[in-house]
């Protein structure tokens, strides 16, 4: 493993296997109007990636934050075919929690040592194994 | 339930609920006794792109692609309405079609056949709708969560829409979270100093608490403020769940677990003391208000839902006054009230200077359309503010109930 590869350990959420470019958001991305529900584009004002869609990216977030319906927003563009490849949650929340049944991509939470937002950059080119709780970065 | 004894209905929202409960690595679930529900034909279930209910709500609500009837909901769980994308009683003032309005009827009507109540609202405690303390509740609105945790000392998560449904229909929620006595202690101290007479101040104060909590961060508010009431708490906690994602809020001689600071901290150290000062108030401001005067044509007053008390307020600031023709003027609240100010005769004021009050929506959930082709809008909650910003291009004007009453009346927002 080269100098630009990076693992991590956290508890497998929902099971399965992932990879794609890594979208952080530091900030998390807000309930209501944080994504549109039919293209995956986060539409938070002032968000720093506002304009990006979601779409087979492996999303990293802190929490959630927001509306109670932050699960409905990623459920309404699943059913549009737009969901992130998998995703990345520093710690386990409630919103986020309900979001993993939904969604149903694989998972990983509650990491061990490192925060996945601090590790992982966007860009990164991210591997999941949600069936073992681990996340190789290859770091751009 | 989870083999299907008591239905199809019933077995599927246990087979998410136990998921859900592994998902969060709870080990057991908890009785649910209250609900509110996120019903009505809201814009975001378009995307199913059915008119049939059942298929809607299997896949929106239940989260199955195979069909699962809305039959009935659990008898052991008390389950209301939330807000609704249309108003109870009128469509047109709305720019909405009929069609979505009788739509929206029949899909409030699925839910009551199923056992769940009308009741339109999203302070659903406004109505008697109150968790107590001990008392496991879940609801599809983020402010709720922090009323009835923090005022109550009731149980209850964001667990989110579909979620509160599973719950509403089997009567359970994973032990988890706000669930458990133990996990409620505050971790941050936020101490006031800046204003906190007015139910604005606290808009501003939640608003402003939000954005400086850190993820997963419990607050504690202390300092030096002014005791606040039901209504100045109603707004800070819509404004800080907007701005994070915080259940629950000690406020040290308030609220029920924080009779002191150390009391609400568990006689811990906190993991952070964080200073409110005016400034930090400004600069939210900053981020609500737009710039500058400006002619507006839409007033919308009540997110969260209006209170008689502010109706009363409202209605006593707006009688011999005329709002400005080319001004559209909405009150929210919920239906129970509005009955309630119609008998007061606060409706008829505010019919006679030109507005009226709404129930059951607001501009947000009633969607982009009800407010297209606006150029100037003026809300007095920083909720409402926040959220449209992202659904509008029109300029976005915040402040108290008396400033955006008096630009209704000119029809512009002034400096």
């Amino acid at each position: 493993m080269d100098k630009k590869t990076t693992l991590l350990k956290g508890r497998p959420v929902i099971n399965g296997i992932a990879e794609g470019e890594a979208l952080v958001c530091p900030e998390s991305i807000q309930g209501w109007a944080g994504i549109d529900n039919e293209t995956g584009v986060i539409i938070e004002k002032g968000h720093s990636q506002e304009g990006v869609s979601i779409k087979d990216r492996i999303l990293v977030l802190p929490c959630s934050k927001g509306s109670n319906g932050w699960s409905s927003h990623f459920h309404s563009a699943k059913v549009k075919g737009i969901t992130p490849a998998g995703w990345l949650f520093t710690k386990m929340d409630s919103r986020t929690g309900v979001a993993a049944v939904v969604i149903d991509i694989p998972a990983i939470s509650d990491f061990e040592g490192m925060d996945p937002v601090e590790v992982i950059k966007t860009g990164d080119w991210v591997k999941v194994d949600a069936n073992k709780g681990i996340v190789e970065v290859q770091h751009k | 339930m989870f083999a299907g004894e008591e239905g199809k209905l019933k077995q599927v929202a246990m087979e998410k609920i136990v998921k859900y409960a592994k998902t969060l690595g709870a080990e057991e679930l908890c009785i649910v006794t209250k609900a509110t529900l996120f019903c009505g034909a809201h814009h975001y279930l378009n995307v199913v792109e059915s008119d049939d209910f059942d298929e809607v709500f299997s896949e929106m609500y239940m989260s199955s692609s195979k069909k699962v009837v809305l039959d009935k909901v659990s008898k052991e769980c008390f389950c209301q309405t939330d807000v609704a994308p249309c108003d109870r009683y009128q469509w047109k003032n709305l720019n909405q079609s009929k069609t979505l309005f009788e739509k929206n009827r029949s899909y409030i009507k699925r839910a009551n056949d199923a056992g769940i109540h009308i009741a339109e609202s999203c302070t659903p405690y406004l109505i008697g709708w109150i968790p107590l303390r001990g008392e496991h509740f879940v609801t599809s609105e983020s402010h709720v969560v922090l009323m009835c945790n923090s005022i109550w000392s009731a149980c209850g998560n964001s667990d989110g829409i579909e979620a509160a449904f599973w719950s509403g229909i089997c009567a359970r929620t994973p032990k988890w979270g706000n669930h458990i006595m133990e996990n409620r202690k505050g971790t941050h101290v936020f101490e006031l100093s800046c204003n906190s007479k007015t139910p604005f101040d606290w808009d501003l104060i939640g608003y402003t608490i939000g954005r400086k909590l850190p993820a997963h961060a419990i607050p504690v508010i202390s300092g030096n403020f002014e005791r606040p009431d039901i209504i100045r708490l109603k707004q800070c906690f819509a404004a800080m769940g907007t701005t994070s994602g915080a259940e629950i809020c000690h406020i040290v001689g308030i609220t029920p677990e924080a009779p002191t600071l150390k009391e609400a901290l568990g006689a811990k150290s906190p993991e952070g003391i964080i200073q409110v000062t005016q400034e930090d108030i400004d600069d939210s401001m900053e981020m609500l208000c737009d710039e500058g005067a400006s002619s507006i044509e839409f007033v919308s007053l009540g997110c969260p839902h209006y209170t008689l008390q502010e109706i009363s307020e409202a209605a006593g600031y707006m009688d011999g006054r005329k709002i400005k023709d080319s001004v559209r003027f909405f009150i929210w609240t919920n239906y129970a009230i509005k009955k309630m100010a119609d008998e007061n005769g606060y409706t008829d004021i505010i019919r006679n200077a030109g507005g009226d009050i709404y129930t059951s929506s607001c501009p947000l959930v009633a969607g982009t359309g009800f407010h297209a082709g606006v150029n100037g809008m003026a809300l007095d909650g920083a909720k409402q503010v926040h959220y449209i910003r992202s659904e509008t291009d029109a300029k976005v004007f915040y402040g108290d109930m008396y400033q955006c009453i008096d630009a209704a009346v000119s029809g512009r927002w002034e400096v």
